[in-house]
């Protein structure tokens, strides 16, 4: 459904990793997913699956050795059309991101209040004394006491630097934040509010947000809906309610039923095997060595991601035979 | 966790005065070693009987070890360091001279190194990979590798003819005023550029490989999200950033420093502490030749802490 | 030459080695990623067997004139004569040989010296460390020459006094390289093992502590070889080489002395030292392969000249809505 008021249309994204040798790394393969103002989506797998690749994809930050294709398309415009050039005038105004570990995001040589006042004057949005304002503010909005701005990232604590660069973040006023395990390395406490930090900025400010994680708890808990991604594909998409209780893929399923449960007595799962190498060609479906589904069809054809129920969507041929009966 | 800046500079004083210390105290037994009688090591045998007296008083000759020791530290610290063997005038006079001819020279030629050196290692390494990194990078290691007399020699034999083979000024004619300056630099030119090539190589390595470093930093990623303009990110975030283990280096290189100008002076002549200490090895001057060490070794450990300073300055994280 | 070898300044390969998986496949994948290191090596080993040979390449003796003075290169003689009418090419190759001894012995001193310093300070820490690291620092910031200088012309100009006074002076930045690396060794699980098990502290450096560093020594002092043969030419510029011998720096001395420079004479003055710069390449090269290899410190940069690559077209398996 191609509504024109969509904020961020990402279509059909694929990236590939040049390894030498004349081979390739298919890392992200046909991703596509929408976001609007005010809404919260995770991007949820294990390490390795794409999600982080696909992100910087958006943001178009991949190394020279990636070749990408697909589109972007921000507010009607196609970002990707030109690569570099056209995303680079998005970057921080429309589309912002917080790194994974943003101990080392900032500049550990710079002031706190620098690093955010700088991309505010470079894009001409303030500067001077105004910038300097607003760069308390976002302090002050994200948690921190606006003083701090005059110190360096080593005098903050781990989570005053991740809530210092969420406000650094919000220096241009972007419309999608993209959040890349922003709550890794930090304790739980910590990670508490951050999480909830991030779910009152888009409620209060309208802000769009990616979560890529692989905290499933985290994402249940700040995300409407998700998508799951395995082996450089999304295998399965719809709202936190479906697939938790309603999953339609068998990855989704084990995924979730792994999540350790603090109150309850049920085992923790983890599922055995590894994800398959992606710079071979695949045949079948990838998650079928390790499925516990799996029947003849799944070894030699691969799952298409069709939509099962409105926004719900799966790649799996267990559907199909569901459908069927 | 304000830093102490007093405690700081305070603890690496005393570790370049004990430095300088230990120098001392090293000359002082050196001198022992030196064949010949104490008074000769100090004095040499073109001295007046006069000053060899006073010398032997100054000197606590004829007292014990100890207390010729004591008596040593206090000349020092007087700036007593004997007589020049050649001429057989106070060591510190004349080397304090030569000194003042020798500094522009090495200032010139060290300047050149480091900005050359930066210039082409930030550049090298933004532009990794292409041919300019590999060009600039061979070139370094090629220019790292010459000996330095021998280089001096090669720029004599290529270009003499237009610039002076040796020597501070012409020998011949006597300018005055801003010709004579002009003399001077035509003269310094070669020398200069000799030390600063062959300085220049180790530090386009050394930014260079901090340079990548920093490159491969976090906050390098996040200067790129956030759009700020190449050039931006290279110099005031990565450069910033290397410009840390550049300034160490640097210091440590200082060393080096030292023993290329003794030999540039030589090949060209410069009548600077370098061709002095090259003099006083081949007349046997003890005491010029121990003099020079020590003045040698104050400009190293000077060296050092400024380094040290601007570290503190540039690094916030640096506490200790 | 600056004595600090800690930092890696030709870092030019992609990928960092996985450490020393097996001896033979090392080198082969040593070689592979950091082709500089191949050259270094070749370098260096062309010269050691010329130096090694050289009484069975020339028929001239290093020793005698052939009273031809100042010859330009000729069928006789491919380089020349010098001043005192010694072949060039004969000097050249007795002059590599005691060079590269002088190299190699000052650098096993310096090796020797360093290894020990660095493996104690950074086995041992505590005040161990604290005393031979701050003599270390001393050493470094000592200029290091005028001292060779001084102990050289105080000593006597014996081959053993250079290559001791060379060596000696030299091992504070081995010292550093090895401690730090000692020190990171130290914290791995089989070594506190091995000493809950009750083994002593000698076992412990010398059955894992020691292959562990050893292969970073040796990459240290190859490099160490390279100052050590700077360090030569620099005390044999000054007179107070050992006058019996021939080395690299006594021709180029000589080709000072001899006025060269001045009068053109290029054969006595370039050979010598482009042999120099060779081994001193050479060995850089080499050294610093090694040791990059070793001490993984690459990673990617973020920032290339190049851009990531669109590809426009159609995609396959597009998905169905």
């Amino acid at each position: 459904m191609s509504d024109g008021s969509r904020l961020l249309d990402v279509r059909d994204l694929n990236v590939w990793f040049d390894l030498g040798n004349d081979r390739t790394l298919h890392a992200v393969q046909n991703v596509s997913f929408t976001m609007d103002a005010g809404r919260r989506f995770g991007l949820v797998g294990e390490s390795g699956c794409g999600k982080t690749t696909s992100i910087l994809a958006v943001m178009g930050l991949l190394p020279p050795s990636a070749t990408v294709s697909g589109q972007i398309i921000l507010n009607g415009e196609d970002i990707m059309a030109e690569g570099e050039k056209t995303i680079r005038s998005h970057r921080w105004n429309d589309i912002a991101m917080i790194f994974q570990g943003a101990m080392n995001a900032l500049n550990p040589v710079k002031r706190v209040g620098h690093q955010i006042v700088e991309p505010m004057e470079l894009h001409g949005y303030a500067e001077g004394e105004a910038a300097e304002k607003r760069s308390r503010e976002l302090l002050d909005l994200v948690g921190i006491p606006p003083d701090r701005a005059d110190r360096f990232p080593h005098e903050l604590s781990g989570g005053m630097r991740q809530r210092a660069a969420i406000a650094m973040s919000l220096a241009c006023e972007p419309k999608i934040l993209l959040a890349d395990e922003p709550t890794t390395a930090l304790d739980v406490m910590v990670q508490a509010q951050i999480l909830r930090l991030l779910v009152s900025l888009s409620d209060d400010l309208g802000l769009a947000l990616v979560l890529v994680t692989h905290d499933l708890p985290a994402v249940s808990e700040v995300c409407q809906d998700a998508a799951v991604m395995y082996a450089g594909e999304i295998v399965e998409t719809g709202t936190m309610d479906e697939l938790f209780h309603d999953p339609k893929h068998p990855y989704t399923r084990l995924l979730f039923a792994a999540t350790p449960d603090l109150f309850g007595d049920e085992q923790v799962l983890s599922i055995a095997g590894s994800p398959p190498r992606l710079d071979e060609p695949l045949v079948g479906c990838p998650f079928c060595p390790r499925c516990d589904s799996d029947f003849a069809r799944c070894v030699h054809e691969r799952p298409v991601l069709r939509e099962l129920s409105f926004g719900h969507l799966a790649a799996c041929h267990l559907n199909d035979i569901a459908e069927q009966t | 966790m304000k830093r102490s800046r007093g405690e700081y500079i305070a603890k690496r004083l005393f570790f370049a005065f004990v430095t300088v210390f230990v120098i001392i105290t090293l000359n002082f037994f050196l001198f022992r070693l030196v064949p010949g009688s104490p008074l000769n090591r100090l004095a040499g045998p073109r001295a007046s009987v006069e000053d060899r007296n006073r010398l032997r008083q100054e000197f606590g000759l004829d007292d014990s070890v100890f207390k010729q020791y004591t008596a040593y530290l206090n000349q020092v610290a007087h700036g007593n360091l004997g007589l020049s063997y050649r001429n057989s005038e106070p060591v510190v006079s004349v080397v304090w001279d030569k000194l003042k001819i020798s500094i522009p020279m090495v200032l010139l030629g060290e300047a050149f190194a480091i900005i050359f050196g930066i210039i082409t290692g930030v550049i090298a390494a933004a532009r990794r990979r292409t041919w300019f990194d590999r060009g600039s990078t061979t070139a370094a290691l090629i220019f790292y590798s010459f000996p330095t007399q021998w280089f001096g020699m090669m720029m004599i034999l290529f270009f003499a003819p237009p610039f002076p083979s040796g020597g501070r000024t012409d020998f011949f004619a006597s300018y005055t005023g801003v010709a004579y300056l002009l003399d001077v630099l035509k003269h310094m030119v070669l020398p200069s550029l000799t030390l600063g090539l062959v300085l220049y190589g180790e530090y386009t390595l050394i930014v260079r490989s901090a340079m990548l470093e920093s490159l491969g930093e976090d906050y390098v990623l996040t200067a790129r999200a956030k759009g700020l303009p190449r050039r931006r990110i290279i110099w005031r975030h990565a450069f910033r950033n290397a410009l840390l283990p550049v300034v160490t280096l640097v210091a440590l290189s200082l060393a080096y420093v030292v023993a290329g100008s003794v030999l540039v002076e030589t090949v060209f002549s410069w009548p600077g502490i370098g061709y002095d200490f090259y003099q006083a090895v081949f007349a046997d001057d003890w005491p010029v030749m121990q003099a020079i060490l020590l003045i040698l070794t104050l400009f190293v450990v000077f060296g050092n802490l400024i380094a040290d300073l601007m570290l503190f300055k540039l690094d916030p994280r640096v506490t200790e | 030459m600056s004595q600090d070898l800690s930092q890696s300044p030709t870092a030019m390969s992609p990928e960092p080695l996985r450490p020393m998986p097996k001896r033979r496949g090392f080198f082969r994948q040593l070689i592979h990623d950091r082709p500089q290191a191949a050259v270094g090596l070749a370098i260096v080993g062309a010269l050691a067997l010329i130096a090694i040979f050289a009484p069975l390449l020339t028929k001239y003796d290093p020793y005698v004139s052939t009273r031809e003075l100042r010859q330009p290169p000729s069928a006789q003689h491919w380089l020349g004569t010098d001043d005192g009418g010694f072949d060039m090419v004969t000097l050249l190759m007795y002059g590599t040989r005691t060079s590269m001894i002088i190299g190699l012995a000052a650098s096993f001193v310096s090796m020797f010296l360093g290894g020990a310093a660095g493996i104690t300070a950074g086995y041992f820490g505590g005040r161990i460390d604290g005393a031979i690291m701050r003599t270390a620092d001393f050493f470094l910031v000592i200029p290091e020459v005028p001292l060779m200088v001084i102990l050289a012309a105080i000593f006597g100009q014996s081959l053993i006094i250079i290559i001791l006074v060379i060596g000696v002076l030299l091992w504070a930045g081995t010292a550093r390289v090895i401690r730090a690396q000692v020190k990171s060794v130290r914290e791995r699980v089989y070594v506190k093992r091995t000493r809950s098990l009750g083994a002593g502290n000698n076992r412990i450096i010398f059955r894992h502590i020691l292959p562990q560093v050893g292969p970073l020594l040796v990459a240290n002092t190859v490099l160490v070889v390279a100052v050590a043969i700077f360090d030569e030419t620099f005390i044999s510029f000054l007179g107070l080489g050992d006058p019996s011998k021939v080395s690299l720096g006594k021709l180029i001395e000589n080709a000072f002395q001899a006025g060269s420079a001045s009068r053109g004479e290029w054969w006595m003055l370039v050979p010598p030292g482009v042999v120099v710069t060779l081994l001193i390449l050479g060995c850089t090269l080499f050294g610093q392969a090694l040791e990059d290899a070793l001490n993984p410190r690459l990673k990617v940069s973020y920032l290339s000249v190049r851009s990531f690559t669109i590809r426009r077209g159609i995609s396959e398996n597009k998905g169905e809505a």
